[in-house]
Parts: structure tokens; sequence; C-alpha cells
């Protein structure tokens, strides 16, 4: 287990390597530059900005310069924001996402695997038919249309909930359930699935066999193994929920690191969108290790290698 | 439902305000939002819109005007500012910040933007109108209590011109004597430059000529002071919005980056009395839908002009709060005439008659916009713009046949560039069906994103460009002398000596009324043989709540906040206003 752990996490800088290498090559290669504007920036000024960033100096020593200030982790300031480095962006504007996600995480989870678990073990009863034609509705319906529909609904209609902003608890509500739509109705999903699958194992038949509250049999045996579909799909999940949606994070002006990242390819900005690429990057590394730990404690049957 | 509801939302929001902060945004609004995104929002609001009021005395407005509870702003700003310096910004949302934090030798009046007595309280101006000596208010401070002297402008306005600042609006100081050639380096010797302060209320500015619009550049925020006694123990620290010392009617109290900026009044300013709100908030909301709905909601008291989509104009503009008058910007494509066809003159005139600009504005705008055959917007005192560029097919054949290519046969497709925006797509569209349709030729479009085409646009790397300015101060030279030979905003490649000549003689013509006839006729020249294609002028699209007082349209879409207020009582005032008319 540790030397699984330990070789993952030395497999990571090669793979964080080539990301950020990619990336600085992409940026560089697109149209335009982090200082152009619709009105003309005089010569002298434009001068100063460049030998400030280095932007003076031939792609090769841009690249090597920015390689070793990336192995330090700094990614020096944003060229859009020239007062705010780009760790504290990264700092500031994480949490909003973060926070954003695991909210939205939450809900999937605590109403998404109970759902699943009830249409399961109602296999082909209205209810199982009315919970899956509802998480279909949520996973069919883009957040982008969702998101709107319920402020209109909340915030312009009923004048229940702000349209936007981050900023006290009845703000969260409404991005909120816009993000955990799709997650909540997957989970279901995948939780009914887990189930049914689990649900007629040979052991499950065993536990009833001998006795065993239906409830026991769901919650103390079939359910660990019922999840295990959520668990592998909560890997990547994770990592996309608390990153930030992007569209979310636009539509409800969320100061998080998804409009951040937007904003600053847009911008050409190139540092900042190195240092966001690279910390998603490497962060979504650390989630994917973390399910494949988790889910070799799920299931016992599974090795680590 | 009704106000109660409504009422728990205000509340909600003005809980937030007090404690936690909101923030604003810019002019980069453009249109960078994601495109689907934004038109299903619009499409949701343009819905909202026609729901039932709230409650029948709202029906004249749109949305919640329950005011807040105690004298507070709370307005969208477009974007997170880039720069709180004012001698390094550029864009409107930094604007907005730096004209509450800082006030220059003159203030702008908050309906005509006429120059006001600012930090100093007043000026002489020599005969030969050269030479503005500015006396200052006796005993003005920095916000940190450290006394504001004439020697803080003398270094400030320096500093906007020593090349290694990189300001980018320098040249709003090139009035002065020498201050283009220190900004450009070919003159090191600053005290060459015309300013001095020589004690300390007392600034005095010697230009280059005669400058009738002098006093207004004082109001741009280039022109503001900037606090030496910070800036040289600071260094580029001095920025930090919780750090930054200004001399303005307010401060910043509290902000989060992307999240909010917070002000408070300025104890310290010298017109205390007159700064009625207790907090502004200002928020950087960059999607318009979001910025909209938040309007509606009675989160945002005010969304400047620009924050409202086009697409939601004409279901709002009935609205007693929306203000959609003239905004000094022209909306425009140009042409580089170093490549072929464009270098005939003929082929731009051709094209420039078979462009049905009213059509734009009526069918494809909705009416959200007016029309323009000109190059600088309206409403200059003296100014006799030239006679407008009118749709004309058939003249528009004549021309294109005087080129050579008779009924468009032999013309090269040529393509026309616009950046991501729903709007610029349908006008390109409109334009191609026009010149396909009254000159038979083929164009195609081209849509980039804001950088790439920023990029081809300063390169000349394009046929037809969507294209835009905005004035910065009342004079129609704003949107003439960017068309001088080899001028940097030109991107066009245009060139004509009788232009130039005429430019550069009004820039030293003593007389006003000649300096304007001359501005005329350089346009006139510009619309017959020059590389562009006016289309329309700009509209404020802007909201303000029946309970904001003091803020009035202006053509600059500049508001100073100084004198702002909120007025809780404002349905009985509002009822009394109309039943004695």
């Amino acid at each position: 287990m540790i030397t699984f752990i330990l070789r993952r996490m030395l497999l990571m800088v090669p793979t964080l390597w080539a990301i950020a290498t990619l990336t600085f090559f992409m940026m560089r290669a697109a149209p335009g530059g982090p200082f152009q504007s619709e009105r003309e920036i005089p010569a002298a000024a434009k001068e100063v900005l460049f030998a400030k960033y280095g932007l003076d100096k031939p792609w090769p020593e841009q690249y090597v310069t920015f390689l070793g200030n990336a192995a330090r982790l700094d990614f020096g300031p944003s060229y859009k924001y020239p007062t705010q480095q780009v760790s504290d962006i990264i700092r500031s504007s994480f949490p909003a996402s973060f926070e954003l996600g695991l909210w939205s995480l939450l809900l999937a989870l605590a109403l998404g695997i109970p759902l699943g678990v009830i249409a399961a073990n109602r296999q082909n009863t209205a209810t199982d038919y009315l919970t899956m034609s509802a998480t279909l509705l949520g996973v069919s319906i883009p957040n982008f249309v969702l998101g709107p529909v319920l402020v209109l609904v909340f915030a312009l209609t009923l004048y229940w909930l702000p349209p936007a902003l981050w900023l006290g608890p009845s703000s969260r509500v409404l991005p909120v359930l816009t993000l955990s739509a799709i997650y909540l109705a997957y989970i279901a999903r995948l939780t009914r699935g887990g189930m049914l699958e689990t649900l007629r194992q040979d052991y499950i038949r065993t536990a009833r066999a001998k006795g065993l509250p239906e409830s026991r049999v769901v919650f103390g045996h079939a359910l660990k193994l019922g999840i295990l579909p959520v668990v592998s799909y909560l890997g990547p999940a994770v990592a996309r929920i608390v990153m930030g949606s992007i569209v979310i994070e636009q539509i409800f002006a969320v100061p998080g690191l998804g409009r951040q990242l937007v904003s600053a390819a847009f911008n050409r900005d190139y540092t900042l969108v190195l240092g966001i690429v690279v910390f998603y990057a490497g962060f979504l590394m650390v989630l994917n290790l973390v399910v494949d730990v988790a889910y070799s404690w799920f299931d016992p049957r599974v090795e680590l290698a | 439902m009704g106000r109660t509801s409504g009422g728990r939302t205000r509340r909600e929001a003005a809980s937030l305000a007090p404690d936690g902060i909101l923030r604003p945004v810019t002019a980069l609004a453009k249109n960078q939002g994601v495109p689907a995104l934004a038109a299903v929002a619009a499409l949701v609001l343009a819905f909202g819109t026609g729901c039932a009021p709230r409650a029948a005395g709202d029906a004249a407005y749109f949305g919640d005007t329950t005011p807040p509870s105690g004298q507070v702003l709370t307005f969208n700003n477009g974007a997170e500012p880039e720069h709180l310096d004012p001698a390094v910004m550029s864009g409107q949302p930094d604007g907005r910040i730096a004209r509450m934090v800082f006030e220059g030798l003159c203030s702008a009046d908050p309906r005509t933007l006429a120059p006001v007595p600012g930090q100093a309280y007043r000026w002489d101006l020599s005969p030969d109108g050269l030479v503005y000596t500015f006396h200052l208010r006796p005993g003005l401070t920095w916000a940190d209590g450290h006394p504001l002297i004439a020697g803080d402008f003398l270094w400030s306005w320096r500093r906007v011109l020593a090349p290694a600042t990189g300001s980018r609006y320098a040249s709003f100081l090139f009035a002065v004597r020498n201050a283009g050639a220190y900004n450009a380096g070919e003159l090191t010797d600053v005290t060459q430059v015309g300013l001095a302060a020589p004690d300390e209320s007392t600034f005095v500015v010697t230009l280059a000529q005669p400058t009738p619009y002098f006093l207004e550049l004082t109001t741009f925020y280039t022109s503001l002071p900037t606090p030496r006694h910070v800036i040289e123990k600071l260094g580029d620290g001095w920025e930090d919005a919780l750090a930054l010392v200004g001399n303005g009617p307010f401060r910043i109290a509290e902000w989060e980056l992307k999240n909010r900026f917070v002000l408070v009044p300025n104890e310290r300013y010298w017109d205390r009395g007159a700064v009625k709100l207790e907090r502004i908030v200002a928020l950087p909301v960059e999607e318009l839908s979001t910025a909209t709905n938040l309007y509606k909601a009675g989160v945002v008291d005010w969304n400047p002009s620009g924050y409202v989509p086009k697409t939601v104009v004409p279901f709002v503009r009935h609205f007693k709060d929306f203000s959609g008058g003239p905004y000094h910007g022209t909306y425009f494509y140009s042409m580089v005439v170093t490549k072929k066809p464009f270098d005939d003159v003929w082929v731009r005139r051709a094209l420039n008659a078979a462009t049905d600009r009213a059509a734009i504005a009526e069918h494809v705008l909705r009416g959200t916009v007016t029309a323009w055959g000109g190059i600088t917007p309206m409403g200059y005192a003296g100014y006799a713009a030239p006679p407008q560029l009118k749709y004309d097919p058939v003249y528009a054949r004549e021309c294109l046949a005087k080129a050579g290519y008779p009924g468009g046969k032999g013309f090269p497709p040529i393509e026309i560039l616009f950046n991501t925006s729903e709007d610029h797509r349908r006008i390109a569209e409109a334009v191609q069906a026009m010149w396909k349709r009254d000159l038979g030729i083929q164009v195609t479009l081209s849509n980039q994103e804001w950088a790439s085409y920023l990029a081809a646009t300063t390169a000349k790397n394009y046929d037809v460009a969507r294209r835009s300015w905005i004035g910065d101060f009342a004079d129609p030279m704003t949107f003439l002398d960017m068309w001088i030979t080899d001028a940097g905003n030109s991107r066009t490649g245009w060139s004509n000596a009788e232009y130039d000549d005429l430019i550069r003689r009004a820039t030293v013509e003593v007389d006003p009324a000649e300096r304007l006839r001359m501005l005329s006729r350089a346009e006139a020249i510009l619309l017959s043989e020059g590389p562009v294609i006016p289309v329309y002028h700009y509209a404020e699209t802007s909201l303000i709540k029946p309970y904001v007082l003091g803020i009035h349209s202006t053509v600059l879409d500049v508001h100073p906040l100084k004198g702002v207020s909120i007025d809780p009582d404002w349905r009985s005032h509002a009822a009394a206003a109309e039943a004695t008319p």
C-alpha cells in the first residue's frame, strides 16, 4: 500500500511537467498576447510591461524560467491583475469553488444514494419508475438551462433567493442545487444499478436466509458493495465538482477558480492559466489516488499494484 | 406575493452587504461569456420580464423597488479592476473605483460632466490660453492624514509621464508642454516638462498649445493624484485594495477578489458633508444576464450602461428606471486599405453606400441603437458635423463599376472579421446579405475570440473588421486624431495628407470656432475617402432604481457618486411630483 502510494506520487512529477509544458506552449501558440487592447498601448508602456514579465526574452528562455519558478510553486504575478500573485488568486478563489462543490456533492450523495437504494428495493414499482424518470430528467437537463430556470422561479418571480453572488447562506442555495442536480441523478441511477446486482448475490440470499432483518441486509451487507460503482464514479466526479463549474460560476457570479480560469484564458493571462492548470492537474491526480485507495477498502478483492 | 417577499430578499442582501462585501464590473464585457449560456439566460430573463408585476405600484419599474435600509448603494462594476493605480489603469471598472477613492484638480459635474472645483478651488488661465494656474484648497490631506500639497500633483503627473511607469493613458497629459517628448524618452530632463509647483498650494501647468478641453482632462482618472509618501514606501504594493490611500470622497473598507469592494466615506475628505452614502458596494459581475437578474431582484441598485444584454433591452426599455440616452461611442467597420480591393476609394464608397444602417438599427438591433452615418457621435457644442453617409444602392453599384467591378464581376471574395458576440454576428450577417444583394459580391464571416481578434486587427491582418470607439472626452478630436497616418488605433493603413494637415492645424488652432470647422472638414474627408463604414451610435443602457438620487445620464458614462443618496420615501416623493406638475 505504502509503496503503491509512493510510486503513484512519484509518477505525478513527470505528468505535471508534461501538462505544464503543453499548457505553456499552447498558450504561447494561441493568437494574441496578454498586453493588447482595443486602444493602442503606447510603445513605451508596452516595453515596460514586456520587460517586467520577461516577455521580451525568447520562448526557450521564458520556458526555462517558468519551469524553475513552477518547481517552487511560484507562478509570479498575474498579467491581467498585476497586483495579484497567481498563488494568491488560486488561494482566494479555490475556497468558493470547493465549498460550492462540497455542498453539491454532499447533497447529491445524501439524496442520490437513498433514492437509488429505495428504487432498487422496489424494483419495477411506481416508486422505482418515478425516481428513475426524475433522475433521467436530472441527467439530461444541462446546468446552463436548469440554473436560469431556477433563477427565474426562485429569484425573479418568487423573490425568495438572490439570483447570484456568493454572500451569505441564501446565495448558496441556487448554485448548489444547479450543480448537484446532474450528480444527484447520476448517483441515484448508479446506486440503483449496483444495488440490483448486489441484491441478487448469494451472500445476500444467505444473509436473508439466516433471518437478518431487511434493513440490516440492505445497509449492513448490500450497500457496501452496491455503491462501488458510485465510489469509482466519485473519483473524477469529486475532482470535477470541487474544481468549480465554469458555467455555474459564471451564471451565479461565484468568485471561484473556474471563472478565473476562463477569463484568464480569454485574457491570455499566461501565468494565471499555467498556475490554475497545474493546480487542477495536481489536485485531480491526488484525488484519483485517494479514490484508488478507497476502492481497495470498499472491495477487498481489489489489489493495489 | 408582492412587496413583503421582495423586502425579504432586499433585507437579506443588505445584511450581507453591511458585514460582507460585494464587487464591481468593467469594460471587459467584450462578450467573453459562453454564448449558449448567455442566450439561454437572456431568454429566461426575457420571459421573466414578461411576468406580472409584483405590486401594482411597481408596474412602471423593472423588478424590486424596495429601497435598502440606510444610505447604501450596491452597483455592478462589471469586472474585477485590473489596477487601482490611476496612473496606469485603463478600464471602466478601474476608473469607477478610482473616481471614488481619488479626486483630481477638478471634478466632474454629475449632470454635465463640466469641470467643477475639486482639489483646486479656483484656477486662472493666461490670456494666451497656455498657462493654467491651479490653487489648491487649504488644509487638504490624504485619507491617512498626510498633508496633500501641490508637489503631490507635480510628482503624480511626472510619474504618469515617466516612461518607466508604463502608463497606457499618458497621452492624456500630452497637451502639457514637452510631455510627449519626455514620455517617449526623447527628452530626459523632467524639469523641461511644463509642470511646476512654485509653492505648496499652487500648481502651474504650461501647455504646448491652447487646449479647449484641458480642464476636462484633469477630471480623467489618469490625472488623479497618487500618494508619493505611500508609493515610495510600499512600491507596487501600494495598489493593494486594502492599503490604497486616496484623497477622494470614499475609501476602500473591504475587498474580496472577484467578489466585491466595499467603500465608506473618507472622513478626511474636504467636502465630507456633501457625501451622503454610508456605504457603497461594487460587484464585479461579468455575465450581463446575471447582472440584470441581480438588478431585477433588487440586490443591485444600479447597473451601469452596457451591462444589460442587448437582447434584453427591448423588453426593459419601457420601464421608468431604464435609461437609454446617447452614449459617446460609435460602432463601425474598418477596412485595411493597403490590401486589394480596399486600396480603391471607389470600393470603399461602394461598401459604404451599400450598408443599410437604418435596417440594422431597426430590424437587427430592434431599435435599441441609432443608425449613424458619421464617425463622431452627436452633440458637441458648436461642432457642425458633415452630412451623414446614406444608404444608396444605386450609387453603390455606380461606385463599384467605377472601381472596375460592374455588377460585382471579378470582385474578390472578402471577409468580415468580428469578435465573439451574438450581436456582432447578426450585424455581420445583415451586412453580408446587403452587400451580396446590392453589389453582387461574395462575403464570408470570420468569428474570433477577443484576444485573437485584437491580434488580427492590430496586425492589420483582416479585410473588413467590426470596430468601435468610445470617446474619452466630449470633443470631436477624440474620434478624429486616431485616423492620422500611422496612428496606432487606426489599424487600417489609411493615410491622407490633407486629413493629417487639418488635424495637425486644429491641434494648434487658437480660435475654437475655426478649430471645429477644421475638424468637421477632416471628418468629411474621412467619411468620403476613408477606411471606415459607420454603422450606429451607441446608446446608454443602464438601469437605476427610482430610489437612487443623483446618478444622471451622461454621454461619457462617468458618474460621480459623491453626492448620490438613497431616498427611502421615493414613492411618496414620486407621487407628490406627479401631483404637482
